[in-house]
């Protein structure tokens, strides 16, 4: 097995504890119901190296116009050019000695980890863990642009790990962008990214997916939200062989609006799972929640979105939707909504769709000279639209929308 | 410039069309007439591509081709042009991409160079003002949530802007109050040049007094049962359809 070999690896004594936690769970199967259609049993055969060799920085670039570009290569993190004012980067250990109140807060943040075996392996496994401390009241016209990206020679499993503390009154927008660099040997990429949005600070979290076919990605994305603050997350899953997003709202404060957005066009081969989080702990927030994806070739897809109202949050305002269409009658999208509600005083709603690009539509389309290729890719552009017109940085905006073109069009050429 | 002959045509095992003969020339107004479930709409259909129709026998020429080997997108590209009795809501797609799309299309299909943005522009505001529609509905998801009018409005904005050889209105009428009508069917008198055709496929006699036809064809049980002049459609109008009916040996 794959995991023997982690258990020659030496560790301090936290670490050991996180190795533990995993090798008694190992990878998750389908057995695990929340791992119902995902398992990752197969990772077991893979001989992994557990340490990525290092890339040299520059190998990717932007052309986001960025207040600060960041960079993990194999895990490795790095920042490129000097920090905007107010914007700090430490290692978490140094971090933790300059902020012993939040980082009292902190420990106690409580995630809901049951059947996260690959979170203790990040734990355990990770050497780098930075945190990008944005001060009170910072306010920053342009993203920082953070880019992951893994490339290999041998199969290897790479950690990486982020925390972003984004103090009172701040306001950021954070771009995500992750690739692997397609190769014939497999890449396990293990991320966990953790978010505390403090006091009235606004986040704009903007997380592009762009990995090869031979890719894992396993996506931890825990945002922790205070009183009167405010994130809108997008999720563009746009090429993965497996990807694994877990993203989830721990709503910490009163008069909270957190905003989930996701799109996925898995193709031939390609299997994406969003499963999704929001915990309403207090009184007084809102969530909307709009999931759509279309499922090219023969790929499979998962929507799995639980909504939490706890006994304390009346007046909760929760909406979910997720929109599906299968652009092939070979491709599978499983979806399963989940709300527990043990407010009484509260306003949920949730709706997922699965459908098929219309017949009507498309002749009507044809009828007046465009291609059946074009019209498809129309419908389906369209269809995503909504996802996409919600970001507001224009050449982000057109850059996922050609990502997102370009994987339909190579969809329908195939 | 349209030559139907013999022309069979089903929807699953129902036949529908039963051997139509028409025969259109430039230049030409001709109106299909006929009562409910004769095969007026399968007609327009038809000719336009639709794949839900089986054509099981007969032909359609069109100028020179040979309409039923081609594929919707390359009947428009030839110059057919359907203007359908409900239009379709796409949400997410404007009615000014739309018309980008399409028209680059049929350019790219006739080996011309497409259209920029400034080129696009200028004849669109052209082709708005024969059907008087305005922009900010070309700006809305095409269709959606548009009134009856509006919808027949846009179909004949689309027809300017593609500039079609033959134009078939399915039942363009339906749906339309009186002022909607008169619209529509000046728009559709403004675009008539001696080059190019038009069908005119209605129940009712109304709408023939805006768009005049030179020949008005009765359809019945998929076959042309009865042509004339534009004095048919009136005598439709007083006696109905019966008395053709009746004097047919079935």
């Amino acid at each position: 097995m794959a995991t023997d070999t982690l258990v020659s690896i030496s560790l301090g004594k936290e670490k050991q504890a996180a190795m533990d936690r995993f090798l008694a769970k190992g990878f998750p199967t389908n057995k695990w119901e929340e791992w119902k259609y995902a398992s990752l049993k197969s990772l077991n055969d893979i001989d992994w190296n557990w340490n990525s060799s290092e890339i040299p920085a520059n190998t990717i670039k932007t052309s986001i116009d960025a207040s600060l570009h960041v960079q993990t290569l194999n895990g490795k993190f790095i920042a490129l050019g000097t920090l905007p004012t107010g914007v700090e980067i430490l290692e978490f250990s140094v971090f933790a000695q300059q902020n012993p109140a939040f980082i009292a807060q902190w420990e106690k943040r409580n995630q809901i980890l049951d059947q996260n075996s690959m979170y203790d392996l990040n734990d355990a496994l990770t050497t780098s863990h930075q945190v990008i401390w944005v001060k009170a009241g910072v306010t920053l016209d342009k993203p920082i642009v953070h880019q992951l990206l893994a490339e290999v020679s041998i199969a290897s499993a790479i950690q990486s790990k982020l925390l972003i503390y984004i103090e009172k009154d701040a306001r950021i927008t954070w771009v995500d962008d992750l690739h692997t660099n397609a190769s014939s040997e497999a890449i396990l990429s293990n991320y966990v990214q953790e978010i505390w949005v403090e006091e009235s600070a606004h986040l704009t979290f903007v997380k592009t997916q762009d990995f090869a076919l031979k890719t894992t990605h396993i996506d931890h994305t825990f945002i922790y939200q205070q009183s009167n603050s405010q994130v809108d997350m997008f999720t563009f899953s746009i090429n993965g062989g497996f990807v694994r997003n877990n993203l989830h709202f721990y709503v910490d404060g009163e008069n909270v609006l957190s905003n989930l957005n996701g799109l996925y066009v898995p193709g031939n081969n390609e299997f994406i799972d969003s499963h999704s989080v929001v915990d309403h702990r207090k009184p007084n927030c809102e969530s909307n929640e709009l999931y759509k994806g279309v499922l090219l070739g023969n790929s499979t897809g998962v929507f799995n979105g639980k909504i939490f109202v706890r006994p304390d949050a009346q007046k909760t305002n929760a909406f979910q939707s997720c929109k599906n269409v299968l652009a092939s009658d070979k491709a599978t999208m499983n979806t399963k909504p989940q709300l527990e509600i043990w407010a009484d005083d509260v306003k949920c709603s949730h709706g997922t769709t699965t459908g098929q690009l219309s017949d009507e539509a498309l002749f009507y389309m044809r009828s007046r000279g465009i291609s059946q290729d074009a019209a498809k890719t129309l419908l389906m552009l369209a269809f995503v639209q909504q996802v996409i017109d919600k970001v507001e940085i224009a050449d982000l905006k057109e850059s996922i929308s050609n990502r997102v073109v370009a994987k339909m069009e190579q969809a329908l050429s195939a | 410039m349209l030559s139907i002959k013999n022309l069979h045509a089903r929807i699953g095992e129902k036949e529908i069309l039963r051997g139509i003969n028409l025969e259109i020339k430039a230049g030409e107004v001709h109106a299909i007439m006929g009562p409910n479930g004769s095969g007026k709409s399968t007609l327009a259909s038809v000719l336009a591509g639709r794949e839900d129709y089986e054509v099981t026998d007969g032909s359609v020429d069109f100028l020179g081709k040979d309409l039923l080997e081609l594929a919707p997108e390359e009947r428009a590209a030839e110059g057919v042009f359907l203007a359908f009795q409900y239009p379709v809501e796409i949400p997410g797609v404007s009615t000014t991409n739309f018309m980008k799309s399409a028209v680059n299309e049929i350019r790219k299909y006739r080996g011309e160079e497409p259209l920029d943005a400034v080129q696009f522009l200028k004849m669109f505001k052209e082709k708005m003002a024969y059907v008087n529609i305005d922009q900010s509905l070309l700006s809305r998801s095409l269709n959606e949530g548009f009134s009856g009018g509006e919808k027949k409005r846009n179909e004949i904005f689309q027809m300017a802007v593609l500039d079609p050889k033959l134009a078939i209105l399915d039942e363009t009428d339906s749906g339309l109050d009186i002022d909607a009508l008169r619209i529509v069917a000046e728009g559709v008198n403004k675009l008539k040049s001696p080059t190019n055709a038009t069908i005119v496929v209605t129940h009712y006699q109304r709408l023939l007094d805006y768009i005049v036809p030179d020949f008005v064809h009765v359809l019945y049980k998929g076959r042309i049962v009865k042509s004339g002049t534009k004095e048919l459609a009136l005598e439709l109008e007083e006696k109905g359809y019966d008395w053709i009916i009746s004097a047919l040996v079935d």
